[in-house]
């Protein structure tokens, strides 16, 4: 078989469906084949960029369901390539499993700058957990499923495989028998094998046993475990309040008694005072990310912390550990909660002052969701996110940017559904809602997925429209336009006198754009006409737009500011 | 001048898969770190397709000696990385030293030192070759004195466990 035949099997062996990309001189041999076979579908993206965060919403959305896979990409050597390290790496910071392959100069040729030569693996080692450059077409299959293997494994993350052009040409008699389930590389100390060491599992019910003010930090890891619902069980039966990370939200409902919301940053009053007070901290497959912790010598000072994590390296990183468990967050959950040492103490004070927490700032809240329009007299995005949470009854999928909205939408979405929250982290990239929701779609096809984005973030992936329209993929795209680069705009109102550099932007006839699209659009600048908009575009069969008019000097409390400890956290401003 | 008390030196051993870019991997991993690393030899093992790596670095705290060890295992090509004890372990150097010196010095620093000598030019200028504890290279380069040295390579560390 051929090179190029080979990375399709090896593909397909997989269980990959999909394949997101752009083509070009170096990779064409393999989608010359493509367009030989229909075990794969092609989609092509309108910019490599598009592409891996398309890869990231098959792999985000379908890790909850019975069939999670690992979205593949696929560029052309060069500015191809180099197009898809921004999506690379905000998939590793986020540690999202995802393929890409690209296509590499001649071997004759490599590191002899030959047009749209870049050095693939050198840039991109830094950003994934590997890469590869298969130097010979009996490597390919072999690479192809280790890659898949050790993106998957333990923490997730991105790895690229760039094949030379005359890698994919070359022929050979030697193909793999192959079985996702049973295969296992040769990677001898790669392999992660969870096991828990069982007197640290006994402090850890000591501790919680012991404590008076304890705290759960739902991390990213209990949704890529898919062990919501057991933590729900846990935090009920140990009667410990949840907070969640921005990607821990969704692993149980929001609004269960238990739930204190996100917590950091932009986190609820009574998530980041429980944490503040907290005598315990339960940390479930996280990393004490700086936006969660604020400035670490403030942090938690009186807590002890129960850390579980899957990835060795994160334990006693940023914050130090009292009790370490090295291991998948599911499988710790089960033991703790098996454990019949484990008590459930009602925490009567705690609960009280946690109450006390959850009333600082509620008023002012829901007087403002209420209020609906803000100084200058346009519509709050807190109220269309609630609006939009009370019509889809939390149960819809969101995929949010990245800016202020997307912090309203994961304080003001009463998710429901486990795992039906997906945004960058850990980057941050802007740009990422529009073509991450296309993936998220294809992956959980019967769910209704809202792509929420702002005007800055909108257009930085505005191409996309192309690849929705050209699959008639059904998403609903939000777009909360404000004027202005509205997260950046809230530092400068906070911090920086109020000067708007680089922020206000001028925006499009975004209805003309929809409009050359072919995708239907409503644009709504009145409280009274958000209800309806929302239904429509929900009621629609097939991808609608909605453009919202809002205020630009909406801003999201609390803030913890950027350097600071909880201690100086913002609860209002006049 | 400031005379910060240099940290102590410590040593890490690795076994990793023989494979393009592992050491490339470890060198991005020591920047982007920023590790006090003083040395690093890398050599193929008894076992095909294995290597072997001895980092050693300037740390004094065990935590942050962890998090670099942790850090290393994470690589994919990477079997085991643990600390040497340096008490419990064989370190040796090796350097090349060119320097001037007459019949007369030459002398005493035979009689002190164990070295081979490689060459020797115009009678006062000598290479030679110096093997053993990097303590006792480092006397035996300061006995010869720094005005007197023209030019040292050094290999780094290699280390064995008794
Ligand atoms: C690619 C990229 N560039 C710059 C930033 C810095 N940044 C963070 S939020 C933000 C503003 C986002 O504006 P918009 O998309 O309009 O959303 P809004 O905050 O107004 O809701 C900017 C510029 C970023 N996160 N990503
Ligand atoms: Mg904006």
């Amino acid at each position: 078989m051929k090179g190029t035949e080979l990375v399709l099997k090896a593909l397909i062996d997989n269980g990959v469906k999909f394949i997101f990309g752009y083509t070009g001189g170096a990779i064409m041999p393999i989608f010359d084949e493509m367009e030989k076979q229909d075990a794969l579908t092609f989609i092509m993206s309108r910019h490599e960029q598009g592409a891996v965060f398309m890869a990231q919403g098959i792999s985000r959305a379908s890790l909850s369901t019975s069939d999670p896979r690992t979205g593949v990409c696929m560029a052309t050597s060069g500015p191809g390539a180099m197009n898809l390290v921004t999506g690379i790496a905000d998939a590793n910071m986020d540690s999202v499993p995802v393929l890409a392959i690209t296509g590499q100069v001649p071997t004759g040729v490599i590191a002899t700058d030959a047009f749209q030569e870049s050095d693939v693996v050198g840039v991109m080692m830094p950003l994934t957990k590997q890469t590869y450059m298969p130097l010979s077409v009996d490597e390919i299959e072999t690479t192809i499923h280790e890659a898949m293997y050790v993106a998957s494994s333990g923490r997730g993350g991105p790895v690229v495989v760039d094949i030379p052009k005359d890698v994919q040409l070359q022929e050979t008699e030697s193909v793999c028998e192959f079985d996702a389930r049973s295969c296992e590389p040769q990677l001898p100390g790669f392999f992660y094998r969870p096991s828990v060491d069982l007197d640290s599992l006994k402090q850890a019910v000591g501790l919680i046993n012991r404590s008076e003010r304890p705290i759960i930090l739902c991390g990213h890891g209990v949704i890529s475990s898919n062990t919501g619902p057991q933590l729900q069980a846990f935090a009920e039966r140990a009667n410990i309040p949840v907070a969640f990370t921005l990607h821990g939200l969704s692993a149980l409902p929001v609004d269960h008694r238990m739930s204190l919301g996100m917590v950091g940053m932009h986190g609820t009053v009574e998530a980041n005072r429980a944490l503040m007070n907290a005598d315990l901290i339960i940390s479930l497959g996280m990393r004490f990310d700086d936006r969660v912790t604020g400035n670490l010598k403030d942090f938690a000072r009186e807590a002890a912390v129960i850390h579980v994590e899957i990835d060795p390296s994160e334990i006693d990183k940023n914050v130090k550990s009292s009790v370490a468990l090295n291991t998948d967050v599911a499988q710790a959950l089960n033991l703790l909660h098996r454990d019949p040492a484990l008590v459930s103490k009602p925490r009567t004070r705690w609960f009280a002052q946690i109450d006390a927490f959850r009333l600082e700032i509620a008023d002012q809240i829901q007087k403002e969701i209420d209020t609906g329009i803000g100084r200058e007299g346009q519509l709050l995005v807190k109220t269309i996110t609630s609006r939009l949470s009370r019509l889809t009854q939390g149960k819809d999928i969101i995929v949010g940017d990245v800016g202020q909205h997307q912090m309203i939408l994961a304080r003001f979405y009463n998710f429901q559904t486990v795992n039906s929250w997906f945004t960058s982290g850990g980057a941050g990239t802007m740009g990422c809602a529009l073509p991450m929701s296309i993936g998220v779609k294809l992956a959980r096809p019967n769910e209704r997925v809202w792509s929420v984005s702002g005007d800055g973030g909108f257009q930085m992936n505005i191409q996309e429209l192309g690849t929705i329209m050209e699959h008639d993929i059904d998403v609903k795209i939000l777009l909360m336009n404000n004027g202005y680069l509205g997260m950046v705009r809230q530092w400068q109102t906070l911090f920086y006198d109020g000067r708007y550099a680089g922020t206000p932007m001028k925006n499009p006839d975004y209805g003309a754009i929809a409009g050359a699209y072919g995708i239907p659009y409503l644009k709504v600048s009145d409280l009274d006409q958000v209800d309806d908009a929302i239904q429509t575009a929900a009621d629609h069969k097939g991808p609608f737009m909605l453009e919202f008019i809002c205020d630009p000097s909406e801003i999201i409390l609390p803030m913890v500011p950027a350097g600071g400890g909880y201690k100086e956290m913002i609860v209002s401003i006049d | 001048m400031t005379t910060t008390a240099l940290m102590k030196r410590r040593a890490i051993l690795v076994f990793m898969l023989d494979r393009p870019g592992v050491l490339n991997k470890i060198a991005m991993l020591i920047r982007r770190k920023m590790y006090n690393v003083e040395t690093l030899t890398v050599c193929k093992t008894n076992q095909p397709g294995t290597s072997r790596m001895t980092i050693t670095l300037r740390e004094d705290s065990d935590e942050k000696m962890r998090q670099v060890i942790k850090q290393i295992e994470k690589s994919t090509e990477v079997i085991s990385a643990r600390e040497l004890d340096m008490n419990e372990s064989f370190w040796r150097e090796v350097a090349i030293v060119k320097f001037e010196a007459d019949e007369d010095r030459m002398e005493v620093l035979k009689r002190t030192y164990q070295f081979e000598i490689l060459d020797r030019q115009n009678h006062e200028l000598f290479i030679v070759q110096v093997t053993g504890t990097s303590l006792s290279i480092d006397e035996f380069l300061q006995d010869v004195g720094a005005d007197r040295i023209v030019e040292v390579a050094r290999s780094g560390f290699t280390a064995m466990e008794k």
